[in-house]
């Protein structure tokens, strides 16, 4: 008794949990996770990727150590939340900024290792080599086979799956469940193993002509002592170069692809220079703190005046603030594509019905302003809901006495507005303003699923920036968009950034709520 | 409290009462008020209709649509748009249903219950570092995970090397990353209400000697049941609707959720996909709306909480 006491007091009051069956479940809970991570992390470390391995073996050690120490136990109520934070929000972000300093992009997507390993996976037909005549077979599933025979005479079979088995004898008309393609059948097969790769790995053949088929070769041979790798059909030697990830020729030329290497702060000085040079980025700087201020205040504007509007008690207005959250449920994708179609160049209805009224429609998707403005528009339309149902919540919080007190004094409908209801309704709202803002600053699928980000940016081809991308859009445009060279690593870097705009922005909110709760605490 | 009210509204109707006398001002206002939601209705439901209209319209295509479908002789032809839906081959529309649920009810299922045991840890011990912790997991739920999205993607290729379910195209690795990702807003939001619950309660049971895992389990938990429901409800819609994820990390057309789906008509021929979109975007939207429409009240409270619809 006096123990439990003892425990209670230094556990913030609780008695401590005591031993029964729940611990065995914990035990083995605890034994069942920390293999299965550390088979994974085992695995992730054998394949090079030390980092991940490494979080995953700290995560394990938190969880263990968590539930092995007694005076740990509140954090065991957390320790599962807080392992897949860790390991699923946490470690990508640090990968991600360990992404921004490397030059990991379509070029350079492997470590050396790797990508000597996949070079030298690479066959090519050497001439001279050895050479054997073919006759092509084929099976009920269709899968081709090769019967070979060499100068020396000696016969194999060969599919691309991996068999290579000497036989003997004459090409036979069927070999294990293999039928001779003869005549116009094997010459219409020729185009689908051209190129196919029959036999195992030191047996590789392909067909050269129609008469011969040669013996692959590595193509790609890579000298450690030298650091380079030669190319053995041309003879030509690349050299790997460290700082910038490529095996070059001396003539200039690179290899297939090279491997990414740390590049310290080049992709942040890459985004600096780019943003001193008026490039795109600093209009999509600008642009994306106008759309978060803009878009925010708008929609709050509007969603304040629809409150006032609809304020009141009657059933009516009841019915209509609750059909009012209809566009704030309906799935955002959803309606950003409604959208996208209503406003459709031509055919949209927005464009058609103006077009037969006054005769002009504005080109929504194509003029850099009239995209803007379309933006802020269907991004009022998501937000006003939204701000109308919190501020209508706000409106009914505020005592009629306060306005019936400044009735006495002979104020206006309008000074009672600006000097009472907008202050009050901004003490409550102000802090959601402010995430709202925050939300908007990342607002990626307004600017994707609309315009996919046009109209582009004259003058940036890969990848093409658009007048309506967000930093966000951008980013993702950068490492994901199919033309450009998905620039993983600049991408990273813009990431970064963003990361820590966010990170104040939000420590911001953070003081201003507690200045907001204090005023509010006041009233 | 409650007569201080009753006081104030009468004063308030003895106020206005002599103004709703038919002076002109007052006609006009409320003219003008009723015009004004006319107007900030039809901008808010036109959209709405205009798609439950594109829905019905024979011809399917963008050019020919009317807001009233015109030419329609038999109900095959009003619902044309949804026998295409959900019979061509193309579309496997039922199963792209059936993925999402799986994936946004497994998903919310397991946030709910992992995010409660840590909301109700955050909400009633007190230990060192609490409140750091606390700010930390704000800070991890403010960064989109738009951004990760490479990180995200070769982690999910690098885990699925040697444990399939969890890989690409796989819905345990998609599953894996909403519940991390959606972790974090969901204990601040069930902290918020955990924070709503007497403690008297607690403090009650551990006189009588309750361990904090009874306490929790046989009274907490029954007390915030409603609310878990409405924050897993909450959690399931904004699952449902996630796009680029499951865009990301599925690549089967089988395997695709609903939203992946519905993008997929955008990026063919969408003036000519139109009428098909347009039905499967509300039979989409539907039941998230008819949710949202009886979760009204918990879903304001939850906002104010420090929520976005994210």
């Amino acid at each position: 008794m006096a123990t439990t006491a003892a425990q209670a007091a230094n556990s913030g009051g609780f008695a401590a949990p005591s031993l029964k069956w729940s611990t065995a479940l914990q035990a083995l809970l605890l034994l069942l996770v920390d293999g299965f991570g550390a088979f994974l992390a085992y695995n992730i470390w054998q394949d090079g990727n030390a980092f991940f391995a490494i979080v995953i073996v700290l995560t394990l050690a938190l969880i263990t150590v968590i539930t092995l120490v007694p005076r740990l136990w509140p954090l065991k109520w957390i320790s599962p939340a807080l392992a897949l934070m860790i390991l699923l929000s946490v470690y990508p972000l640090l990968y991600t900024g360990y992404i921004a300093f490397t030059n990991f992009s379509d070029g350079h997507r492997y470590t050396k290792t790797e990508a000597v390993e996949l070079l030298a996976e690479r066959r090519y037909l050497p001439e001279g080599g050895a050479t054997y005549a073919w006759s092509l077979y084929q099976n009920a599933a269709g899968a081709y086979g090769l019967w070979l025979t060499n100068q020396a005479g000696e016969s194999f079979f060969a599919t691309p799956e991996g068999m290579f088995t000497a036989v003997s004898g004459e090409a036979p008309g069927e070999y294990e469940g293999y039928a001779l393609l003869e005549g116009g059948a094997r010459f219409r097969a020729l185009n689908s193993i051209e190129g196919v790769t029959f036999g195992d790995a030191e047996n590789a053949v392909g067909i050269q002509s129609l008469e011969t088929a040669g013996a692959f070769e590595q193509q790609w041979v890579y000298d450690a002592a030298a650091d380079a790798l030669t190319d053995r059909a041309t003879g030509v030697v690349y050299t790997a170069n460290n700082t910038t990830g490529e095996f070059t020729a001396p003539d200039g030329s690179a290899a297939p692809f090279g491997f990414w290497v740390s590049v310290g702060f080049d992709n942040f000085g890459r985004i600096i220079s780019s943003a001193l040079s008026q490039g795109p980025l600093i209009r999509v700087i600008l642009w994306t703190i106008g759309f978060a201020v803009i878009g925010s205040l708008s929609g709050f504007a509007l969603g304040l005046a629809a409150a006032l509007l609809l304020d009141g008690q009657s059933t009516w207005l009841r019915v209509l603030r609750a059909v009012m959250i209809v566009p704030y449920a309906v799935p955002g994708l959803v309606s950003v594509l409604v959208w996208r179609g209503m406003l459709n160049a031509n055919i949209g209805i927005i464009p058609q019905t103006m077009e037969s009224i006054f005769g002009w429609a504005p080109p929504f998707s194509s003029d850099p302003g009239w995209a803007k403005f379309a933006i802020l528009l269907v991004n009022i339309w998501f937000s006003a809901p939204y701000f109308m149902l919190i501020g209508s919540g706000a409106l009914q919080s505020i005592s009629s006495q306060v306005y019936e007190a400044a009735q006495v004094d002979g104020a206006s409908r309008w000074v009672q507005f600006w000097k009472i209801t907008l202050p009050l309704v901004l003490v409550a709202l102000g802090p959601l303003l402010i995430a709202s803002i925050i939300f908007n600053f990342n607002n990626f699928f307004l600017m994707e699923a609309l315009f996919g980000g046009g109209p582009p940016i004259a003058g940036t081809s890969a990848p093409p920036v658009g007048h309506t991308d967000n930093l966000i859009s951008y980013t993702y445009r950068l490492a994901f968009s199919a033309g450009g060279t998905k620039d993983y690593g600049l991408a990273s870097a813009l990431g970064v950034v963003i990361f820590f705009i966010v990170g104040i922005l939000t420590l911001l909110q953070f003081r201003l709520t507690r200045t907001w709760e204090q005023v509010s605490e006041n009233v | 409290m409650s007569s201080s009210t009753a006081v104030s509204t009468a004063a308030k109707v003895a106020v206005v009462q002599p103004r709703q006398a038919p002076a002109l001002s007052a006609i006009v206002l409320r003219a003008a008020r009723i015009l004004c939601i006319v107007l900030l209705l039809a901008f808010a439901l036109f959209p709405i209709l205009w798609v439950v209209s594109a829905s019905f319209n024979p011809s399917g295509t963008m050019a020919s649509q009317t807001l009233i479908p015109q030419n329609i002789d038999s109900l095959e032809e009003l619902f044309g748009n949804y026998t295409r839906l959900f019979n061509d081959p193309q579309v496997p529309f039922w199963r792209w249903v059936g993925n999402s649920l799986f994936v946004a009810g497994g998903s919310s299922l397991c946030v709910v219950l992992v995010a409660s045991l840590s909301a109700y840890a955050f909400s009633r011990f007190r230990f060192k570092y609490r409140r750091n912790l606390l700010l930390s997991i704000f800070l991890v739920q403010v960064f989109p995970n738009v951004l990760a999205m490479v990180a995200i993607y070769l982690m999910v290729l690098q885990i699925g090397k040697y444990v399939p379910f969890l890989g690409l195209d796989s819905y345990g690795g998609l599953m894996m990353i909403y519940i991390g990702g959606g972790m974090a807003l969901n204990i601040w939001l069930m902290k918020g209400f955990f924070d709503t619950v007497p403690r008297d309660i607690d403090e009650s049971a551990m006189v009588d000697g309750a361990t904090p895992t009874q306490i929790y389990w046989r009274l907490i938990f029954p007390l915030v049941r409603p609310v878990l429901a409405v924050v897993g409800l909450l959690a399931f819609t904004g699952t449902l609707s996630d796009f680029l994820l499951a865009r990301v990390l599925l690549t089967d057309r089988q395997n695709w959720t609903l939203m992946v789906g519905l993008y997929s008509f955008v990026e063919g021929q969408f003036s000519d996909n139109w009428g098909v979109f347009a039905a499967g975007a509300l039979l989409t939207a539907v039941p998230v709306v008819v949710l949202y429409l009886f979760l009204q009240r918990f879903i304001v409270s939850g906002l104010t909480a420090g929520a976005v619809k994210g």
